[in-house]
């Protein structure tokens, strides 16, 4: 009896545990042309091939207790990805690497505290077209147009109410976002005088960063503070005459941001803004603030968001600076999404200078097939003069075709 | 001119009598509707009353059926925490594969409209759905934003506009038009109450005096005590697109923490 009675007990905590353990996975095989009309000064290539295999898996051993990691094999044709067989971990390198994990962190949960530690990704802000306070984001940015963002490794504590949250986040080590290689068509080349790329200069010491969020009736509304390095580089110019060249070295300047973000939900749109102040103790960087108002609404199958993107500079410095995130500044930038049917949609996206010396128009088409397979299909068209961050990739106009297979 | 007309009336009958026995069926017709206004609200909280559970959990599978007959295939987890209008309800997508992990919190308030978020693990950043969106499709399927809200009795003023059957029950017709200050994109909401059970049978809502959306819930099962519709079907007349939801592995009153139904917690889960 007591035997068939230990047995059953075995056999409900077995099945307990085995209910409390959790694991899901998904990712996804994506392979993708591009084709350019034009070539570039430094490229001649019209077409390239990129593909990328992402695996993500989660693993809830306990309650409470979550694992998450993830994988990417990339492979391309244009040399942008690493061809050499190495597995990435810090995403620090020129090139994308051919295999890189891509996250790898341990959650813990109890109560109101959340703790994560490991490679993770951590988004702040609220809007979408320029996130100024979202500066845990490293992206790739070797297609300027259409970036990925990095993991970063990290710690990360928060502790909080639906209404009040705290967000404590510490890195010890800077992840770069990786910038245009300079033998390619996104990189860009001074007319007559050829570029080399020395070693980059890494900074040692880590990052720091602390938000709190409200969330309100009428308004949900942040204040964030963030100090360490920026993850977009200045860069040192030096001259060789034999032969002649420039040597650009890669740098990452001190920063310390404050910043503010605020949503709020009206009538007919719901109105977001978000401003960063950014200061830094590199002599050469500059000290500048960088805002946006945005207004976005869904109305039947649309949806729309509008805004600008506004800097100011406060104090200039005098290293080049490499910042598609402050490159489209002083901008109007609108999207529209319209969703056909189950399967079909469409969408459109823009950015205007507001000189009118650079534009970019990308409409794009979208179709599911089945549960698995999705094709996307649509061209960017970016139109400028060469002095203007958006307006120098004016022969970069191309079109995308995109097949993924989801799982 | 107005003293000639009412001395031309008083003349006319002699007397004024013949008003009381108007305003009596005047009074009479107001008392009726009263009462059945009274009744159609106390049978609306009867029915939210036998519904009601501590917690919930359930899989939804889901199939959407467009305009052009193709078929979608979609399911998610569904969990819910308080009692129905005050509750906070979690919805994660588990398939297909694109949209794995998209998730919404909704917040569901007795005295106003729901809060809701919306998670996208692929761009990691979560949204509020803001009031003049929620009658936008949720994610493909013909259930608005606003339709995945709880609403509370107190938020609608209600009619009793008949008996009808529905799929050979008989049923209470109920109309609810929002209070003033309540926001719905419904401007009036038709509800089939069975009389056997108190579970909605159907419910038909109006846009503008047109008929945009309807709800039939069927396959109705005892579970755990509670009298619950498995299968749900929400037509949108205005696309001619229908959605059909099976509701699988239901259970109610199962344990459930309060720190899972946050916008920290949609972030979690991943």
């Amino acid at each position: 009896m007591k035997r068939a009675a230990r047995s059953l007990t075995l056999a409900v905590l077995c099945q307990a545990v085995a209910l409390a353990q959790d694991f899901s996975q998904r990712g996804f095989l994506e392979t993708t042309g591009l084709f350019f009309p034009q070539t570039a000064p430094n490229d001649s290539g019209r077409a390239v091939g990129e593909s990328l295999f992402r695996y993500e898996l989660f693993y809830k051993p306990l309650n409470g207790l979550q694992f998450a990691g993830g994988f990417d094999a990339a492979f391309d044709t244009h040399q942008e990805t690493d061809r050499a067989f190495a597995i990435s971990f810090w995403d620090r390198e020129r090139l994308r690497p051919a295999f890189a994990i891509r996250r790898l962190s341990a959650q813990y949960h109890r109560g109101r505290l959340t703790v994560e530690a490991g490679k993770q990704f951590v988004r702040w802000g609220k809007t979408d077209v320029l996130t100024p306070t979202d500066r845990f984001a490293p992206r790739d940015f070797l297609n300027v147009v259409d970036s990925d963002f990095l993991a970063v490794t990290a710690g990360r504590l928060t502790y909080g109410t639906q209404s009040d949250t705290i967000d404590l986040v510490f890195e010890p080590r800077l992840t770069p976002s990786r910038v245009p290689l300079l033998d390619q068509r996104w990189g860009v080349q001074a007319p007559g005088i050829p570029l080399a790329e020395a070693a980059p200069d890494f900074p040692g010491g880590p990052q720091f960063g602390a938000r709190w969020n409200h969330i309100g009736t009428a308004a949900e509304y942040s204040l964030s503070f963030y100090n360490g390095y920026d993850h977009l580089p200045l860069y040192n110019a030096q001259l060789e005459l034999a032969p002649l060249r420039v040597d650009l070295q890669r740098f990452y300047p001190q920063l310390r941001m404050y910043g503010a973000d605020v949503a709020v939900p009206l009538k007919w749109v719901t109105v977001k803004a978000e401003a960063g102040y950014f200061t830094s103790s590199t002599p050469q960087s500059d000290e500048y603030a960088l805002y946006v108002l945005q207004l976005e609404r869904q109305t039947g199958e649309w949806s729309f968001v509008a805004g600008y993107a506004g800097q100011a500079i406060t104090s200039h410095g005098t290293a080049i600076a490499y910042s598609p995130i402050r490159g489209l500044t002083r901008s109007v930038v609108a999207r529209a999404a319209y969703t056909i049917d189950t399967n079909r949609s469409l969408a459109f996206e823009t950015v205007v200078r507001q000189n009118g010396a650079g534009m970019y128009f990308k409409p794009e088409y979208s179709q599911a097939f089945g549960q698995h397979w999705r094709v996307t299909a649509g061209f960017a068209l970016i139109r400028g003069r060469d002095d203007d961050f958006l307006g120098q990739y004016h022969r970069n106009s191309h079109a995308i075709v995109a097949l993924r297979y989801s799982f | 001119m107005n003293k000639s007309h009412t001395r031309m009336n008083t003349d006319k009958h002699g007397s004024l009598k013949w008003i009381y026995p108007c305003l009596s069926v005047f009074i009479r017709v107001l008392l009726i509707s009263s009462a059945f206004a009274q009744d159609a609200r106390q049978i609306v909280e009867e029915s939210q009353k036998r519904g009601r559970a501590n917690s919930q959990r359930y899989e939804g599978v889901l199939e959407v059926i467009g305009p052009n007959s193709k078929v979608s295939k979609k399911s998610w987890m569904s969990e819910r925490l308080g009692s129905y209008g005050n509750s906070k309800a979690v919805i994660r997508f588990s398939a297909p594969a694109e949209v794995k992990g998209v998730a919404l919190l909704v917040v569901n308030h007795p005295e106003r409209s729901a809060d809701q978020w919306m998670w996208t693990p692929a761009v990691g950043r979560d949204r509020r759905i803001a009031l003049q969106d929620r009658a936008t499709r949720f994610f493909g399927t013909d259930f608005s934003f606003e339709d995945l809200e709880e609403r509370d009795v107190d938020q609608f003023d209600y009619r009793l506009a008949g008996e009808e059957t529905i799929d050979g029950a008989p049923c209470w017709r109920i109309e609810a038009r929002p209070r003033a200050g309540k926001t719905s994109q419904y401007t009036l909401s038709r509800i089939w109450i069975r009389k056997d059970n108190y579970v909605p049978a159907q419910y038909e809502n109006f846009i503008k005096d047109q008929l945009a959306r309807r709800l039939r819930q069927t396959d109705i099962a005892n579970v755990q005590g509670i009298w619950t519709a498995r299968t749900l079907e929400m037509t949108d007349l205005r696309r001619n697109s229908r959605t059909v939801m099976r509701i699988e592995k239901l259970v109610y009153n199962t344990p459930m923490n309060e720190e899972d139904f946050t916008v920290q917690a949609l972030r979690r889960e991943q």
